[in-house]
Parts: structure tokens; sequence; C-alpha cells
């Protein structure tokens, strides 16, 4: 295109085209060159006075985090006021020398019993923070005292750059109360800013852990204000800004109504001692919310709140204990649900028809069963059953052949139709953990690495519920709406969120995740047969009774490593007529159901119709 | 070959021009440190000697480049190009995994920035093609592929998002065409879409008139340029949906929206928020006065609470250290620069020399234009860096990068 003749012109061109770029950069330059005389000539005066005497600061004004109630309105979670120490970069002076001078002074700071406020290390840690965190306060004595704070306040003249900040921490009026359920706070960890749900957040905030504060940690949280303010030379403040926007009023977090009923909570807390490992849960199948929840060992949430030395100290308590108090048993163990699973071969039969309320087996309880080679061995001598029988008395012999002749894949589909399986229930906890139903795939996947291979005769094991995995919230959800057979509710906590005025903004809407239904036949024998369980004088769970209140039930005792004691089961629901209430308790290595297990549920039911004081009385 | 190609050999060498690159850097050498002080790190950790170490890996880059013949720099075009969008794309694609890193790839050792080395090589390829088949607006199939080779690394910088990275490669595509072929006209018929939807989304009466007065010129553009019926149509039509559908789209936008772009066009309208920053700027900025506080004295009063003082907003540690003055220093020296960069033109014919040179001009003054205005508050605040002054290993790079192409084109075209 550039040919020879056009060559001249198109050089004459490009020289002019050089001259009109460089003529536009000489124009841009100047308007800059303006607008800088404007500000450092014609502006002068009140540009390097602002920068004299009057500082902006932009402060952030941490919105109030919301509470948690229980069913009836009384407070489970709430803030209280904590004074924190802190350096504030921007207030202190440059230089080494005046720095290690004011170093020196708050190491010497004592309170009236002669302690210091402040230890070397930790006071050296945070001198050297504040050469990279500028615009943040940093903590040098968390959770103050009053008396702490007045010392200080005292010789603030002589310590620039050090303040008093009052922040809201977290309380728990009721201590180890639903720990697990409540979840506790803390400030944000270096992994949680780096992942992505953690986007909004920034250093110092101070985050939701485990449960109810995890999971509605948003909301909790509300949104954060800020304000303009003019600081004086010694770094107070003069004004705010309010007049040119400088003012954002935060946002108070929700308020959240939770499903928890603190009476009846209570009383599943009293009849669990610390001591023993275990968990228990109550839920209204009518709807899934849950009632009551205990994990024990327990943790107190409130030493989250403290000061960094005894927070670390409680820390370490429950991190190292064996007793592993910081699982949450409930939804995050998983356990053979022994012979609550009886139920579930009981309903697949009688679904299927294989088994009917008048069927008995030709092999009568001797104590045994033999099966090919092998003799799988019952609890107790129980003669010919028929399906009620067999789950009052809890006959292993009567279901090893029913299990037989139902096969597992009636029997999954059963367990799954009412909650039990890999699929989690979603619960609005963090930590639930899945179950596991056997068949004869996955069975082989997962022990492939082991050469274990499926066989009939495992079947026996897995019609009592030796084999499976459940947990806790998966017991209770099957039993409920076992009773109800109007379909398996989400199981929640989270009844309604109100904001600061107490308008609800949200409510939650009960959410059927599981058909759980079966046929009026069925449900009219399993119903009769968790009566007998419960009610007859020969049952196995008759600890668990109620005086006036028709409960149904079905203990189980899982066997889960030779020689030691087997998990104490117990589920139960009541009144059997009109659902309100279903409980399941393990107590681990406690020993047999009906013994163990049982009485707890007795006292919870006991507590949740009243009947309580009329004992007492 | 053309008689008047200069064949001074001293000139293979514009000493002159190293000597501004030099000054320029020293200059930031000393703003960092000035910017930075007061970290009580050791030597090797500090700011300021890690600029140095940018600098010295950039001068011999630089130099190395200075040894590369034009003809490899042709047939360099089309592969890197090609590098370049796979970077981008390798981005875009894995964005996301880590907070903020949807820029950057990070190799453990450094870290990548696609959209800079994409910068140097849309250059070079935009500049190949151009310089082999100039445009015209009388023959619009000409833009075809420029646009093409244009519209793929836009977008996908844009989506990053880097808003302010795409514009550059904007602004070496417009002046890219105007040493191709277009008139200042055609520029303005180019851009001016842009300028009514500008002109006309606020309420204001004056920029309501001033739309007018654009529409006008528009018209009698148009006619001088004598350019076909349809495409005349097209331009004139777009300009005036553009101005309707902006206030449109605006009207449309809810309030939360509306207030985001304008605290864009206007940060000092958002005092909690970019025009905190722009405010503290400006203060410290227009508190230097005519001579300055001296060197030093600058960061212990206001601009220890501007965040990002030793790399976007090194011009107000500049503007309140060393004033006006100084200011006015650096902005001459600049001026200097691009002279005698965009000099290199008449050494050479080949107009891929051209191009190239006054595509690099323009990546230095979009570049220290966007920068200040941001720091003096007559442009949004976005993150682009000041050549040679800023603080930043990636950046510190580019420039020298194209320092040492430019002198690679005075070197090489003059043997």
């Amino acid at each position: 295109m550039y040919n020879d003749t056009s060559e001249n012109e198109a050089r004459v061109r490009r020289n002019w085209n050089v001259l009109i770029f460089l003529a536009g950069t000489v124009i841009v330059f100047t308007v800059i060159l303006f607008k800088l005389f404007s500000l450092q000539y014609l502006h002068y005066e009140e540009n390097f006075q602002r920068s004299e005497n009057n500082r902006l600061r932009r402060i952030e004004l941490i919105a109030d985090r919301g509470y948690i109630y229980d069913r009836n309105g009384k407070v489970l979670v709430r803030n209280r006021p904590s004074y924190q120490i802190a350096l504030q970069a921007l207030e202190m002076p440059r230089k080494k020398a005046a720095r290690d001078s004011i170093f020196k002074k708050l190491l010497n700071i004592r309170d009236a019993a002669g302690v210091r406020l402040f230890d070397s290390l930790s006071l050296d840690t945070a001198f050297q923070r504040i050469r990279w965190v500028r615009t943040r306060p940093v903590r040098i004595l968390e959770d103050a005292t009053m008396e702490q704070v007045a010392v200080i306040e005292e010789h603030s003249t002589e310590l620039p750059g050090v303040s008093v900040i009052i922040e809201s921490r977290r309380e728990y009026p009721y201590g180890t109360l639903a720990s697990h359920v409540l979840g506790y706070t803390s400030e944000i960890s270096e992994e949680q800013l780096k992942l992505p749900e953690y986007e909004s957040y920034s250093q110092g905030d101070r985050v939701g852990q485990k449960g109810l504060e995890q999971e509605y940690d948003k909301e909790f949280r509300g949104k954060n204000g800020l304000k303009l303010v003019e600081v004086n030379a010694s770094g107070r403040e003069v004004r705010t800004l309010t007049d040119v926007g400088g003012f954002i009023a935060p946002e108070p977090g929700l308020h959240m109504v939770s499903t928890i009923d603190l009476k009846l909570q209570k009383a599943a807390e009293a009849a669990i001692p610390d001591s023993a490992k275990g968990a228990l849960v109550a839920i209204d199948p009518r709807n899934g919310e849950i009632l009551a929840m205990v994990s024990s060992p327990r943790l107190d949430p409130n030493i989250f709140s403290l000061k960094r030395r005894e927070r670390n100290k409680g820390w370490a308590h429950v991190a190292l204990d064996s007793m592993r108090p910081l699982t949450n048993r409930a939804i995050s163990g998983v356990y053979p649900p022994a012979s609550i699973f009886k139920l579930v071969t009981s309903g697949a039969g009688l679904e299927s028809g294989i088994i009917s309320e008048t069927k008995y087996y030709p092999k009568a309880c001797t104590g045994g069963y033999q099966y090919g080679a092998r003799y799988q061995r019952c609890w107790g001598v129980h003669g010919n059953l028929n399906v009620v029988h067999a789950l009052r008395l809890s006959c292993d012999v009567y279901f090893y052949q029913a299990g037989l002749e139902i096969d597992m894949a009636r029997i999954n589909e059963f367990a799954r139709r009412f909650g039990y399986g890999e699929q989690l229930l979603g619960v609005d906890i963090p930590g639930e953990r899945a179950g596991w139903l056997p068949d004869s795939a996955s069975f082989n996947r997962r022990n492939k690495r082991l050469g274990w291979r499926w066989a009939r005769g495992l079947i026996l094991n897995l019609s009592i519920g030796q084999g499976q995995m459940v947990t806790p919230l998966q017991q209770a959800v099957f039993i409920g709406s076992l009773a109800t057979n109007k379909g398996v509710y989400r199981p929640h906590f989270m009844k309604e969120l109100q904001d600061a005025e107490g308008n609800v903004v949200r409510r939650y809407e009960p959410e059927i995740i599981r058909p759980g239904t079966m046929k009026p036949e069925t449900h009219r024998v399993l119903l009769n047969a968790m009566d007998s369980v419960v009610n007859h004088p020969g049952g196995t769970g008759k600890k668990g009774a109620v005086p006036g209140i028709r409960v149904g039930g079905k203990t189980g005792s899982g066997e889960w490593k030779k020689g030691q004691k087997t998990h104490a089961w117990f589920a139960a629901v009541a009144p059997l007529e009109d659902p309100q209430i279903a409980v399941a308790v393990i107590v681990e290595a406690g020993g047999g159901g009906g013994s163990v297990a049982a009485p707890i549920v007795h006292k919870v039911l006991m507590a949740f119709f009243g009947k309580e004081e009329e004992e007492q009385q | 070959m053309s008689t008047d190609r200069i064949q001074d050999k001293s000139l293979k060498f514009d000493w002159f021009f190293i000597a501004v690159t030099l000054t320029l850097m020293t200059f930031g050498v000393f703003l960092v440190y000035s910017a930075t002080v007061g970290e009580e790190l050791a030597v090797y950790d500090t700011h300021w000697f890690r600029q140095i170490i940018y600098f010295l890996t950039g001068i011999a880059i630089a130099v190395g480049l200075v040894f590369v013949k034009i003809d490899w720099l042709k047939r360099a075009a089309v592969p890197s190009y090609v590098i370049a969008l796979v970077l981008l794309l390798f981005v875009l694609i894995f964005a996301g995994d880590v907070k903020g890193a949807g820029r950057w790839i990070d190799l453990k050792v450094i870290k990548l920035q696609p959209s800079e080395f994409a910068k140097i090589a849309y250059l070079i390829t935009i500049s190949y093609w151009l310089s082999k088949h100039p445009v015209s607006l009388h023959k619009l199939k000409t833009f075809l592929v420029p646009l093409g080779l244009f519209i793929v690394p836009f977008l996908l910088v844009l989506k990053q998002p880097d808003l302010s990275t795409a514009l550059v490669f904007t602004a070496v595509t417009l002046v890219g065409f105007f040493f191709a072929g277009l008139t200042f006209t055609d520029l303005f018929l180019i851009v001016s879409p842009v300028l009514s939807v500008l002109f006309s989304h606020s309420q204001s009466m004056v920029l309501q008139v001033l739309w007018g007065v654009l529409i006008c010129l528009v018209v009698f553009s148009v006619l001088r340029r004598h350019l076909s019926k349809k495409l005349s149509g097209v331009i004139i039509a777009t300009n005036i949906l553009a101005g309707y559908a902006s206030s449109m789209v605006w009207n449309m936008l809810e309030p939360h929206q509306q207030k985001r772009v304008n605290t864009f066009l206007d940060p000092m309208s958002d005092p909690l928020g970019d025009g905190y920053q722009v405010l503290q700027s400006l203060t410290a900025i227009g508190s230097g006065g005519i001579g300055g506080k001296g060197f030093g004295n600058g960061s212990q009063t206001n601009l220890s609470f501007l965040p990002e003082e030793h790399t976007d907003f090194i011009f107000s540690v500049l503007g309140e250290q060393f004033g006006f003055v100084g200011c006015a220093a650096v902005l001459v020296l600049f001026t200097l620069f691009l002279w005698r960069a965009s000099s290199i033109c008449k050494t050479n014919d080949d107009p891929f020399v051209t191009l190239v040179t006054m595509g690099a001009c323009t990546i230095f003054l979009f570049h220290i234009t966007v920068n200040i205005a941001m720091t003096i508050g007559l442009m949004p605040v976005t993150g682009l860096p000041l050549p040679f002054l800023s603080y930043g290993g990636s950046f510190a790079l580019v420039c020298m990068f194209l320092v040492g192409l430019l002198m690679c084109l005075r070197y090489q075209g003059n043997k």
C-alpha cells in the first residue's frame, strides 16, 4: 500500500500525526498543571491547614449481632459489652525512641494488686504488628476489667496511640446448654478468609463458628456502618462529618427465634450426665422442628469470648480431650441403628405382604438360629412369635428369618422412605454426616480394600440393625415420621428471623424431604408394636413409659466392639394417637437400651408433658 | 532505501532519551523510599530496594531487546498474540479459586499477570497487521481483521474485570488507526457515540446542550468526510440512539446502581469509599504548595493513611513533598520522554516502526494521564499505576520492556 510514489506524502502525513499526538499530550498535561496550580497555590492555605490540624479518620461501626431465642422467647444467646485496650498505629509517634518509651510505660503499668497489665511478649508482638496494620486498632488487652480500663484512662495523656475500645461480645447465659447447637464466635481465621464464602469478611471480624452461629452468620452479623470523623492532633474525635455523607449507620443483625424449647432442653441436659458420651434429639415430627438436642460431653462457648490467654487454655482443654467434646454427636456421630432398625424390617415386610400380624415363622427362638455353617445367637429364648411380639421382645431369630425372606432391597427402600440412608437430612447446622445402608453393591465397593465380599448371610445382621450407619438425628426423624405416617419433614432449628423492631423477616417453611408414608394396615401394626414395647409389662422399653400418655418406642443395644458394653439406644414417640414429639437417645457403651437409654427418654417426655410438677406434688 | 535516513552512528542510541528514563526511575525509587519509610525491615525486603531490583532487571531486558532484529519482532507477532490469549483464557477459567486471583497466574516463584503481557503482544500484533493493511472509513472491510484482533483480548480483560486495562487496549487501537490511515475527524466519529452516552446520561442542562453541539459536529464531520450514505446514516443514528438509550437505561437502573455509577464517575460523592482516598490525596498534594514540604517530610502527616500511597497514589507523595515545582518537573520529564520516543518514527519509513512506537507512547501517555488525573480528582479511581514512579514489579518490567522495544527500533533501524 505504501508504494514509492506516495512515500514522501506518507512521510509528511506521519510527521504531522506525530505532532498532533504530541500537541494532545501537551494539552492534557497543561490541564493537569492548571488543576495542580489551583490545589497547590490558590487553595494552598486551606489544604495546608487541613493537613496540619484536622485529620480525617474512617471508623467502622460494628453492627450488633442478632440474639438467639428459644421457641417461647427466652434468650439463649445475647451480647455483652467488652472493653479492649488497643494500639492505634496512626496516633503513635513514628520515631522508634518515642515508641520504645510508650512500650516501657505500658510494661510498668500495674493494677491495684500490683500485677502487670501486659506481658512483654504479647506487647512486643503488638508493637511489631502496628507497622503493618495501620488503619485498624491492634488489641493489646482483650476483655479488660473496669479497673484495668480506669488505670489506662488515668495515664492516657502519657500514652498517645493507646485507646480503650468498646466492643460487644457473645454471651451464653446458660453456659454449656445446647452448646453444640448454638456454636460460638471467634475472630475469623486466615484459612477462612481465603474461602469464597467469606469474601465479604475482613481480618479481625468476629464470625460464627459451628452451630447456628456459623450457619446463620450472615443473618446475625448485620451490616457494619462507617463514619468519617475529624480528629485533632492528639487523636481525639472532634466531629463527625455527617453533612457531607460521612455517616452510614450500622444495620443490626437479625434475631432468631429457634425451635429449641428451653425447658425441654434443660431436662434433656440434666438427664445425660457430662461424664457419659452420648446424644439426644427431640423433634416435632409434624413439622421437623427440633425441640432439644444434646451432645455429651459439652463445652462452654463462653470461653471463646474471653481474653486470649484464658481462651487458649480453654481451647486446649476441649481440643485435646479424648472424649472429643467438640463433636456434635447428635448429627456427626454415626452408629449402628441396632434393634430400632427392626421396625424397618417389619415395615418392609408388612408393606410387601411377606409378613403379617398373624404370620409365624417355622423356626421358634431357642436362643439362636442356624444359617448354613453359622450359628447366630439371639439375646434370649423367646419361643414362637408374630411380628408384634417379636418387636416387643426384640427377638433376633424372628428377624433373621424375616430379613432373609424380605431381602435387602425392600428393607433399604423402606428405610430410605423414612429418612435413613446416605442422603443428608439437611439440618440447618453444619457438620451433619451421612448414614449408610449397605446392599451387595455398596458393601463390596466399601470393603474392596479389605477383600470382603457380600454374602447372603450378612442379611442376618443387617435385618437386626447391625452393620448400617445412622445418626441419632436420623433415628428421631425416623421414629417420628413412622408414627405420623404423613411424610418426613426436614429437621431444623430456625423458626423465624426478626429484625431489631421485632418484625418477622423470614419464617421457616416446613418441607417434606422423603415420602414417609405407608399402608394404613402397616401403620396400625407398627403403632401397636411400638405401644407394646413400652406399655406391655414384658416390653423391653417399659422404663420409657409416662403415666397418662400413650408412648411408643423401640429399644436398641448396638454392638460395636467385642468385649465392650453395647451402645444403649432408645427411640420413642408420643402420644401415639397424635404424635407431638419424637425422641432418640444414645449412650455410647452404656449397656442395654431398655435399662440405660429408656429412663432418659422418660425424663424428657415427663418434662414435655408437664408431668414433672405433678410427680413432685 | 531513502536518502534522508539518519546515518549518524551516534544516533543509534538516543542518549537523551535514556537519560530522561533513568532520571524518572531514580525519582521513582526516592518516592517509593519516602512513601514507605519507617518500615524497619531488612534492606533486601524494603520496597525501595525491591524497586531497584525490578528496575535493574528491566534495564537488563531492555539492553537485551536492543539486539533483536525488527524482522524477528514481526515474526513473533502472531505467536505472542496467541500465547497472550491462551494465558488470558487460563486466568479467566481458573479465576475465583482463590480470592482476588482473577488476574494472576501464580507460578510460586513469580506471579504472572497475563494482561500486562497481552498489552505488549497486542501492540506488536496490531501494528504488524496495520502496517500491511491501512484502514479507511470508505472501505469498511479494512476494519474487520483489526477489530477482530482487538475485541477478543478486550473482552477477556474486561471480564476479569479490569476496565482500565481494557481501555489501554482501546487507546492503542485508536492511535493505531490514526497512524494507519484514519484522520482526526474519523477518530472523532468513531468515539462520538461514547461521548453521546456520557453527555446525555445526566439531567444537567449544560451537558444536554453540549450533546446538541456534539450531534451538530457529528453531522458536519460526516458531510465533510464524504462518507457513504449508509455509513453516515448509521453514525448519526447511533449517536442519537446512544443519547436517548443512555438516559432511558439510566432511568431504568435501581437507585443503588445509579449511585455506584455516580461514585465511579465522581468519587467525591462518596467520601466514605473511593472519595476518602481522593480527599486525602487532594489534601496531601495541596498542602505541598509551590515548593513542597521537603523530601521525607510528607508521609508522617497525611499520607500514612493512604493505603496505596507507594503504588497508585505515588503522585500524591510527589505533590506533598516536592510541591508544584516537583510535579511540573515530572510532567516536563514525561513530555520529553514522549517527544524523544515519538521521534523514532522519523528514523525509519517502515510503517511497522511508526505504529509500534506510537502505540508504546500511547500506553505510556494513557497510564500517566489516568493515574495523575485520578490523584487530583479529575478522573475515576482506577488501578492504573504511574510509569517509572509507582512501586510494582510487573508494571516496572512492562515499562522497561517497552523502553527496550523503542531503543531496539531506533538501533536496528539505523544499522
